[in-house]
C-alpha cells in the first residue's frame, strides 16, 4: 500500500497551501441580455486566475466575497452568448460592481466541460474533448443515447450493428485498440462508471442489449468525450477505449418551469433487398440443377406462387416519446424530476422496446459550506425481442432466403413449412408464436456532497450505485413445423442477470490564484468500485400445454446454470492544471489502478498524462485582432488501460464438467499468475481557432495512439489439450486525424433575421495491428472472413480473389496465389477493409423569422462490408435460399462474358467460395435528419400562458446514398462485442441483420 | 474535525478495499486446489469421460466422420467443413478436423492430469486408486488409438503441460511408437483394473481387453487380437438378442455392452447424432440432416433383404420413393440414433465388434471354420440365414469379403467405416481417393503453435 502513503503526503501539502492569510474584498453585478435587458440566469461567471467561479442567480446577479486587492478580470460565459471580460482593480477594503451585457453568439457551444472528477471551461480545455449537446442527443431515435455521438463527434465512430429497437450499438472512440478485450467505451453517468456491458443469457445472433439504454436521452445535458489518453488517464485501467461522461439535466434556481417534449411517428423498413420473384426463382434453380445433371423436376415444380417473403414480415409501425419535467427551486434547494416514455414498435413483426424511465435530481446547500447533490433514475426496459442473424430460426434472415414460390399459407390456411418442402421454418409462422422478450429494471443513483473547506479547497464525497436487473424468457412454440419447438415439443427458457455496482469516491479539490498570475487547480482523491454479476439460466423442453411458455411447465430440464462473479477496483488519481497568465495552460494527471481482474504479480498500474496549451490568442500580438478570436494549440500525452475481458482471466481453473450423473471438473484453463493491462499510450496535438468573434470556429486534431501488450488468447499447441491461454502480446496501433468547423455564413443582424449554422466534421483513423504472438496471423469471425495479421487493419477481410467467370464453362475463377493450381487456404489474401477511410457528418440549420429547417448528413468513406448473406444467396443455387437478383446476369451459355458465375446445384461452379466477391463497398452517404420546425409567437404562447412551443416534423434515417446490397452498411452481425476469442477483429459483417428503419414524426416542445 | 473524519473515511475505504482485489471464481476451483481427494480424484475422472462426449470426438465429429468420409453416407447439409470431409477436400484448417485433433488431445490431457496427480491423493477405498488410474490409462490408450488412425505420426504427449512456454517444443512420433504407447497403457489399465465388466459406462478390464484385440487387429497381429478377442469372450459376453435393443432404450444393459459411453439430453452431455442424421420432415423433430446413407449402403442392405439392421438404421423416403438415398432435397434418413434430443448411448466397443476382430483374425491366420462360426451369431442376430463353410463360402478372401460387408451393415452410422476401409487397404479402390487422402492434415493451428510438427504429404 505505497500508493496510500504517497497520497497523505500530497493531502497534506494541499492543505497547507491553502493555509495563506489573505485579506477579503469583494466584486458584484448583474448579467443580462444585450437585446431585451432581461437578467440572465445561469451564467457561468469566473474571476479570472483565481479559480472562483459561479453561476448567476434568477435576477441575474452574482457576488465575489473573500478578494484579494489587486487588478481581476472576470469573465462571463453563457451558451448561446459571446464570452465578455472586464477588467478591474480592487484596492484594499473597497468593493466593486461589474455589470455585463451579453450579446448573442452565433455558434453554441457547451463551454464547461465534464473532464472526470471535476469540470473545466472549453477555454481552458488541453485535451481533446468532444461534446455533444441536449438538442443532438434527443433528436436521435435510439433507445442508446450514445448514438447520437454519430457523426457528430470527431473521432467517433458509431456503428448501430442492426436495426431492431433498443439493439446495443458499437461506440468506437479514434478506432480499436484491441483485440479480445472489449472496445467499448467507459461510460460514467454523473461521475459513477455505471455497467455497460451485455448481460443477455439468450443468444440472439448479433443483436445486443446494453444497459446503456436505461438511461433517457431526454434528461441527458450533454455528453462529453475524453479522447485523447491526457485526458482519460484519469480513469487509468479503463481509459484506453476513450470515456463518455453523461451529464445530466439539473434544477437551477428560481421560478419553477415544466417542459413537455414530445413526438409521435411511423417507421418503415428503409429498404428491402433486391431478391428474385417466384418464377425467377424456380427458373434459376431449375438451371442450375439441369447445368450439374440433375432432373429439375426431381427437386422444383414448374410453377408456384410468388410470394414477398420481406413485405410479409415488415411493417409499418409506430414511435413515441413523451417527456413531462419540471424543475426550478431556490438558492437553497434545487431540483428536476422528469418522467419518460419511449415506444417503438419494430418494423418486422413480434419485435419491440418500451422504456418508463423517472429521475429526480435533487441539489440542497445543506449547510453554508455544505452542498449535497443528489440523483436517482429508475428505469424499466421492454425489449421484444427476435432471433436473428446467426441462425436457421431467425425471421429477417428467413424471409429473406425463403424460396418465393411458395405461398406464405397452404391452401387449407395452415402455414406453409418444412413439411411442405420448405427449406426453412415459415417466417411467418415463428413471428407469430415464438417470443423472447427482455425484461431490465435499473436503478442509478448517487450523493455526492461537497463541503468547502475554505481557500478554494474542497472536499467532495460520492456514493454511487448502479443495479441492474435482467429478467429474459424466450419461448418456441411446438406449433411452428420444423422449429426447435417442435423438435422439443416446446422450449422456454429463463434467465435472470443480475449487476451490481458500488463507487465509493472520496477527492479534494483545490482551485486557487496566486498573485492573479497564477491559478493552480489540484484534484486528489481515491475510489473504490465493486461489481457483482448474478446470473442464473435454465432451459426446459417438452411443455405441458402450447398455451404454457414457462419452464415449471417443462418435462426435462436440458440446461441449467447459476453463479456470481465479481471484481474489485482499488484507485488513486489526481490532476494539477497550471495556468500562468491565462496563456499557459499545463495539465498533469494520474490514476493508480489495483484490479481484481489481474494477478498478484501485476495487480497494480498507474497511467499518467500531460498537457500543455497555449492561448496564443491572448498573447499581445493577436490580443486586438478582429480576426483572431481564438487560437489555441494543444499537445498532449498520456497512458491509459484496459482491463475489460473477464472477471478471472488470470487463474488457472478447474469447470464443472460432468458424466452422466457422476459430478465431474476438469482442468479448463491455463493460468498465467503474469497477466496486466493492456496499455495504451497516445500522443494528441491539436489547434483551436475562431474567428469573427465566434463566426467560424475551426478544431483539429492529430494523434498517434499506441497500444501494447494486448490481452490476446496466445494460442498453444491442441496437442496439449488446451488451445490458448491469455497473454500479454501483440500490439496495434492508431493513427488518425480529426477536423471540425462551425460557422456561421449568414448572421442576420435581427434575432430573427434569415440565419444559416454550419458544422461540418471529418476523421481519419489508420488502423495497424504492429505485433502478434510470434506475429503469426490468425482468423476470426464468420468463415474466418476478418484476419487479423500484423501489417495489416484489424479484421481486414480476408478471403479468396474471385478472379471472374470462365467463359468457357461459367466456373468462378479465383486467383491462385501460390500457383499449385488448387485453390486451398494458402490462396488467400486480405481483399477487403472494414475499416472507413474517413467518416463525419455535416449538420446546417436555417432559421428565419419563426421557422427553423436542420438537416444532418452522416457519412462513412471506404468501408468494405462482408454480405455473409450472399453466402446462401449468390452461390449458384447450392442452397435452396432465394437469391440477389444479381444472379439474373448470370452465365448461360460458352461465350458469355460476365462476372457471375452460373448456376450451379451441387455448388461445384465454385460460386459457394468465400470470397471478394461478398465483399462490397460500404460507403454510405445518409440524411440522417431532416427537421422542419415552428414556433409559435411569444404573444401567443404567452397567451396560452405558455413560455415556449414549437412544433416539428422529422425525418430520420431519410435517405441513404450506397452501392451496399445489404439493408443498412453500418452493420455488424457480430454485435458490439463478437464472440469468443479476438471477439474485437470481428467487424463489419452482415448475415441478416434486422434492418434500419425510416421515420417521420410529428413533435412538439412545450414550457411553462 | 470534517475534514478528519472524512479523511478517516477515506482512509478505511482504501484500506478495507485491498481484500476487494481478492477474488477468485465461487464456481471454478483453482488448479492447486483441485484433485486432492479420492472425490476430486473422482471428479476429475468423471471429466475425463465427459470429453468423449465431445461434438468434435464421439458426440459428433469422429463419429459422423466415420461414414461420411466412407462410403456409408453423403453430405446432404450446408456445414463446407463436413462437405469438404465428403469430397475429400481437407485443409489444414478445416474446423471439423482441428476440433478433433484438439478434443481428442484434450481428452488425453484429463487423462494425464490424472495418471500425473491421483499417485499422491490418499484415503481410496482398496483397489479404488488403481481402478481410477487404470482408466485414466485406458482413457489415454483410446484416444491415441483415435488419433493415430485418422492423422498418422502424432505428437505423444504423456503428462499435463505446466508452462506454456515449452508448449510447443514437440515433434511427431511415428505410428509405430504410438501403436507401442497405447499397448504400454492398455497393460496398465488392464492390471490396474479391477472392475472386471461392470459398470458397462466405465472403461473395465474387459473394455481394456475389447480394445486391445481391436488395436492388435490395426496392426496386423491376428494371433494377439484372437487372444484379446477370446479373452472377451470368456468373461461372459453374448450379442443382444435383438439389434435394436442395443440403441433403442439406453437404460437397457444388454450381455453385448462392453463400454458404452453415456449421453443425455442435458445439452452439455447430448450427442449430434440424430440432429445430424435426422431432417425436419421427419415427425421425431428437426435435425438439420447433415449426413444421410448413401445409395451403396442401402444396397449393401438390399441384397440381404431381410436384414433386421436394415429397418433400425434407415428409414425409406417418407414420400414413398422407397430406399433411394439421401441428397439435399430428402430421400432416405439415417436413423440408427431414433431422436434429435441427443440421449443416446453410444457404444464405444461392443461385444459384435468382439466376434468380428475374433472371426478375422481366424481367416486371416487360416481356420476357415472358426471364422465362419465367429460371425455366424451377427448373421443369425440380423434376421439372416447363417453360412456354412463349403457351401455358402469357401475361400478365405470370401471370408474376409463377407467380415467386411458384415462390420459395415453392423457398424454402420457408428462411425467405423473409414478407418476400416484404411485399415483393410480398400480405401483407394473404394473411394477413389489417393494415398494422401488416407490421412487427415496435421491442423494448421498446431503447426503453428508448434512449428517442429510436420504437416502430412499432400496437404
Amino acid at each position: 500500500m505505497k500508493d496510500w502513503r504517497g497520497w497523505i503526503v500530497g493531502v497534506a501539502a494541499v492543505l497547507l497551501l491553502g493555509a495563506a492569510p489573505l485579506s477579503a474584498q469583494s466584486i458584484t453585478g448583474t448579467v443580462t441580455d444585450s437585446s431585451s435587458v432581461r437578467p440572465l440566469e445561469g451564467a457561468l461567471v469566473s474571476v479570472v486566475g483565481t479559480g472562483k467561479r459561479m453561476l448567476t442567480k434568477a435576477t441575474g446577479s452574482y457576488s465575489f466575497a473573500d478578494l484579494a486587492a489587486g487588478t481581476y478580470t472576470v469573465r462571463v460565459q453563457m451558451i448561446g452568448y459571446a464570452p465578455a471580460e472586464k477588467k478591474i482593480g480592487l484596492a484594499a477594503g473597497e468593493d466593486a460592481t461589474l455589470d455585463f451585457s451579453l450579446v448573442l453568439k452565433p455558434i453554441e457551444l457547451e463551454e464547461l466541460v465534464s473532464i472526470g472528477y471535476g469540470s473545466v471551461t472549453r477555454d481552458n480545455l488541453t485535451t481533446a474533448v468532444s461534446t455533444i449537446s441536449a438538442d443532438d442527443i434527443t433528436a436521435t431515435p435510439n433507445a442508446s443515447s450514445d448514438a447520437a455521438l454519430a457523426g457528430r463527434a470527431p473521432g467517433v465512430q458509431v456503428i448501430q450493428n442492426a436495426g431492431n429497437p433498443g439493439n446495443a450499438i458499437t461506440v468506437r472512440v479514434r478506432g480499436s485498440a484491441s483485440i479480445s478485450a472489449s472496445n467499448q467505451p467507459l461510460y460514467v453517468v454523473d461521475g459513477v462508471p455505471i455497467i455497460s456491458e451485455d448481460l443477455s443469457q439468450l443468444g440472439l445472433g448479433g443483436q445486443g442489449i446494453r444497459a446503456i439504454t436505461g438511461v433517457s436521452s431526454e434528461d441527458i445535458a450533454s455528453i462529453d468525450v475524453l479522447k485523447d489518453a491526457a485526458s482519460a488517464s484519469i480513469y487509468g485501467s479503463r481509459g484506453s477505449n476513450g470515456v463518455v461522461l453523461i451529464t445530466t439535466k439539473r434544477g437551477r434556481a428560481g421560478e419553477s418551469s415544466i417542459s413537455f417534449n414530445s413526438y409521435f411517428g411511423t417507421q418503415r423498413a428503409s429498404k428491402k433487398i433486391d431478391l428474385l420473384s417466384g418464377p425467377e426463382y424456380l427458373t434459376y434453380m431449375r438451371e442450375g440443377a439441369l447445368n450439374d445433371g440433375y432432373d429439375p423436376d426431381d427437386y422444383f415444380p414448374t410453377s408456384g406462387a410468388n410470394t414477398d417473403w420481406q413485405g410479409e414480415v415488415f411493417r409499418t409501425a409506430p414511435i413515441s416519446s413523451s417527456e413531462l419535467s419540471a424543475q426550478g427551486g431556490t438558492e437553497r434547494i434545487r431540483y428536476r424530476a422528469s418522467g419518460t416514455l419511449f415506444n417503438q414498435r419494430g418494423i418486422v413483426l413480434a419485435s419491440g422496446y418500451r422504456r418508463i424511465g423517472g429521475r429526480i435530481n435533487l441539489d440542497f446547500q445543506a449547510a453554508p459550506r455544505l452542498s449535497i447533490q443528489t440523483s436517482l433514475a429508475l428505469s424499466g426496459e421492454r425489449n421484444d425481442r427476435v432471433e436473428a442473424d446467426d441462425n436457421l430460426f431467425g425471421i429477417v434472415g428467413n424471409a429473406i432466403a425463403h424460396e418465393p414460390y411458395f405461398p406464405v399459407r397452404q391452401p387449407g390456411g395452415a402455414y406453409s413449412n418444412t413439411a411442405d418442402g420448405m427449406a426453412y421454418v415459415n417466417a411467418v409462422d415463428l413471428a407469430e408464436h415464438d417470443n423472447a422478450r427482455a425484461v431490465t429494471n435499473t436503478v442509478l443513483a448517487n450523493i455526492e456532497a461537497r463541503y468547502e473547506l475554505g481557500r478554494g479547497l474542497q472536499l467532495t464525497g460520492r456514493v454511487g450505485v448502479d443495479f441492474y436487473n435482467l429478467a429474459e424468457t424466450q419461448y418456441n412454440s411446438p406449433l411452428v413445423p420444423g422449429s426447435p419447438g417442435a423438435q422439443y415439443g416446446g422450449v422456454a427458457k429463463r434467465s435472470y442477470s443480475n449487476g451490481q455496482r458500488y463507487v465509493f469516491d472520496g477527492f479534494f479539490n483545490y482551485d486557487r490564484s496566486f498573485n492573479t498570475r497564477h491559478v493552480l487547480n489540484l484534484t486528489a482523491g481515491t475510489s473504490v468500485e465493486r461489481n457483482n454479476t448474478d446470473r442464473n439460466f435454465v432451459r426446459g423442453e417438452t411443455l405441458t400445454d402450447e398455451k404454457l411458455h414457462q419452464v415449471s411447465n417443462a418435462a426435462t430440464v436440458t440446461e441449467f446454470s447459476g453463479t456470481f462473479a465479481e471484481n474489485g477496483l482499488l484507485s488513486f488519481f489526481g490532476r494539477a492544471n497550471y495556468t500562468l497568465d491565462d496563456k499557459y495552460l499545463l495539465g498533469l494527471a494520474f490514476r493508480s489502478d489495483g484490479a481484481s481482474v489481474f494477478g498478484p504479480n501485476n495487480r497494480y498500474g498507474f497511467f499518467p498524462g500531460g498537457s500543455f496549451a497555449w492561448v496564443a490568442s491572448r498573447e499581445r500580438f493577436l490580443a486586438n485582432s478582429g480576426t483572431i478570436s481564438l487560437l489555441k494549440f494543444r499537445t498532449s500525452l498520456g497512458r491509459t488501460g484496459n482491463q475489460a475481458l473477464s472477471d478471472y482471466p488470470y487463474q488457472g481453473l478447474f469447470c464443472t464438467s460432468n458424466y452422466g450423473s457422476e459430478p465431474g471438473y476438469q482442468p479448463c484453463a491455463l493460468g498465467n499468475p503474469n497477466l496486466s493491462w493492456e496499455k495504451t499510450t497516445q500522443l494528441n496535438l491539436g489547434a483551436d481557432l475562431e474567428l469573427w468573434n465566434g463566426r467560424v470556429a475551426l478544431s483539429a486534431d492529430w494523434y498517434n495512439k499506441k497500444t501494447t501488450d494486448l490481452l490476446l488468447s496466445r494460442p498453444v499447441a491442441g496437442s496439449t489439450g488446451f488451445t490458448s491461454f491469455t497473454d500479454n502480446i501483440g500490439a496495434i496501433s492508431n493513427k488518425g486525424l480529426e477536423l471540425s468547423v462551425t460557422a456561421v455564413p449568414i448572421q442576420p443582424a435581427r434575432a430573427d433575421g434569415f440565419r444559416l449554422v454550419t458544422s461540418f466534421n471529418i476523421a481519419t483513423n489508420r488502423n495497424r495491428v504492429t505485433k502478434l504472438y510470434q506475429n503469426q496471423p490468425f482468423n476470426t469471425g464468420y468463415y474466418d472472413i476478418n484476419r487479423v495479421e500484423v501489417g495489416q487493419r484489424l479484421g481486414a477481410f480476408y478471403a479468396y480473389h474471385f478472379m471472374g467467370v470462365d467463359p468457357a464453362t461459367g466456373d468462378a475463377i479465383y486467383q491462385d496465389i501460390d500457383g499449385d493450381g488448387n485453390i486451398t487456404t494458402s490462396d488467400k489474401k486480405v481483399v477487403g477493409n472494414p475499416w472507413p477511410d474517413f467518416t463525419g457528418g455535416l449538420t446546417s440549420t436555417v432559421s428565419w423569422k419563426r421557422f427553423d429547417l436542420t438537416g444532418f448528413f452522416q457519412f462513412s468513406k471506404g468501408n468494405d462490408v462482408f454480405n455473409g448473406m450472399r453466402v446462401f444467396s449468390d452461390e449458384g443455387g447450392y442452397n435452396y435460399d432465394n437469391k440477389f437478383r444479381e444472379v439474373l446476369t448470370r452465365w448461360q451459355q460458352p461465350g458469355d462474358i460476365t462476372r457471375q458465375p452460373r448456376a450451379s446445384f451441387d455448388g461445384v461452379s465454385g460460386a459457394r467460395e468465400i470470397s471478394d466477391r461478398f465483399i462490397e463497398d460500404g460507403s454510405y452517404l445518409r440524411l440522417a435528419d431532416l427537421t422542419i420546425g415552428y414556433a409559435l409567437p411569444e404573444a401567443l404562447a404567452g397567451s396560452l400562458r405558455m413560455t415556449r412551443a414549437r412544433f416539428y416534423i422529422r425525418g430520420q434515417n431519410v435517405f441513404t446514398s450506397t452501392k451496399y446490397k445489404g439493408y443498412n452498411p453500418e452493420v455488424n452481425s457480430n454485435g458490439s462485442t463478437g464472440f469468443g476469442d479476438n471477439s474485437s477483429a470481428q467487424l463489419a459483417t452482415d448475415f441478416y441483420a434486422y434492418p434500419v428503419a425510416r421515420t417521420w414524426s410529428f413533435g412538439i416542445q412545450a414550457g411553462w | 474535525m470534517f475534514q478528519r473524519s472524512m479523511l478517516l473515511l477515506a482512509a478505511t475505504l482504501s484500506l478495507g478495499a485491498c481484500s476487494i482485489l481478492d477474488t477468485s471464481p465461487p464456481d471454478q476451483l483453482s488448479d492447486d486446489k483441485a484433485i486432492k481427494t479420492p472425490g476430486g480424484a473422482r471428479a476429475a475422472l468423471a471429466g475425463a469421460y465427459n470429453e468423449l462426449q465431445d461434438g468434435f470426438y464421439y458426440g459428433g465429429t469422429m463419429t459422423h466422420f466415420g461414414d461420411l468420409l466412407a462410403d456409408n453416407a453423403n453430405h446432404t447439409g450446408t456445414f463446407t467443413s463436413y462437405q469438404d470431409g465428403f469430397l475429400h477436400d481437407f485443409d489444414a484448417d478445416n474446423s471439423d478436423v482441428t476440433g478433433m485433433w484438439n478434443h481428442i488431445y484434450d481428452a488425453i490431457k484429463r487423462a494425464n492430469t490424472l495418471i500425473d496427480r491421483v499417485p499422491a491423493v490418499t484415503g481410496f477405498a482398496a483397489g479404488e486408486q488403481e481402478q481410477i488410474l487404470g482408466e485414466a490409462y485406458f482413457l489415454r490408450a483410446l484416444s491415441y488409438h483415435n488419433l493415430v488412425k485418422h492423422y498418422g505420426d502424432v505428437p505423444i504427449r504423456l503428462a499435463p503441460i505446466t508452462d506454456p512456454a515449452s508448449a510447443g517444443n514437440i515433434t511427431r512420433a511415428t505410428v509405430a511408437e504410438v501403436y507401442a504407447q497405447i499397448l504400454t497403457d492398455l497393460g496398465e489399465a488392464e492390471i490396474r483394473m479391477t472392475n472386471i465388466t461392470n459398470p458397462d459406462n466405465h472403461a473395465t478390464v474387459a473394455a481394456a481387453k475389447a480394445l486391445l484385440a481391436r488395436v492388435h487387429l490395426y496392426q496386423g497381429n491376428y494371433a494377439l487380437a484372437l487372444a484379446k478377442a477370446q479373452e472377451v469372450e470368456a468373461l461372459g459376453y453374448a450379442l443382444a438378442p435383438s439389434y435394436s435393443d442395443l440403441f433403442d432404450n439406453d437404460d437397457v444393459n444388454t450381455t453385448e455392452n462392453i463400454f458404452k459411453l453415456t449421453f443425455t439430453s442435458s445439452i452439455d452431455q447430448a450427442n449430434l447424432f440424430g440432429f445430424y442424421w435426422l431432417s425436419d420432415q421427419l415427425a421425431v423433430g428437426a435435425g438439420r440432416f447433415e449426413i444421410g446413407p448413401t445409395q451403396s449402403l442401402i444396397d449393401a442392405y438390399d441384397t440381404l433383404s431381410t436384414d433386421a439392421r436394415l429397418a433400425w438404421n434407415i428409414q425409406p423416403d417418407i414420400n414413398g420413393g422407397g430406399y433411394v438415398e439421401a441428397s439435399q432435397a430428402g430421400g432416405s434418413y439415417g436413423t440408427k440414433f431414433p431422436t434429435t434430443a441427443g440421449a443416446e448411448d453410444f457404444h464405444v466397443i461392443r461385444f459384435a465388434e468382439v466376434l468380428l476382430i475374433e472371426a478375422e483374425s481366424f481367416a486371416q491366420l487360416g481356420q476357415l471354420a472358426n471364422a465362419v462360426a465367429s460371425y455366424n451369431p451377427i448373421l443369425a442376430r440380423a434376421g439372416l440365414d447363417t453360412d456354412t463353410l463349403g457351401v455358402d463360402i469357401t475361400t478365405q478372401q470370401q471370408i474376409l469379403d463377407r467380415i467386411d460387408v458384415q462390420r459395415r451393415l453392423e457398424f454402420a452410422e457408428e462411425g467405423d467405416r473409414w478407418t476400416d476401409l484404411i485399415r483393410t487397404g480398400r480405401a483407394q479402390a473404394v473411394l477413389g481417393i489417393s494415398a494422401n487422402q488416407l490421412l487427415f492434415p496435421i491442423p494448421q493451428s498446431e503447426i503453428d503453435a508448434a512449428p517442429t510438427v510436420t504437416q502430412n504429404p499432400g496437404y
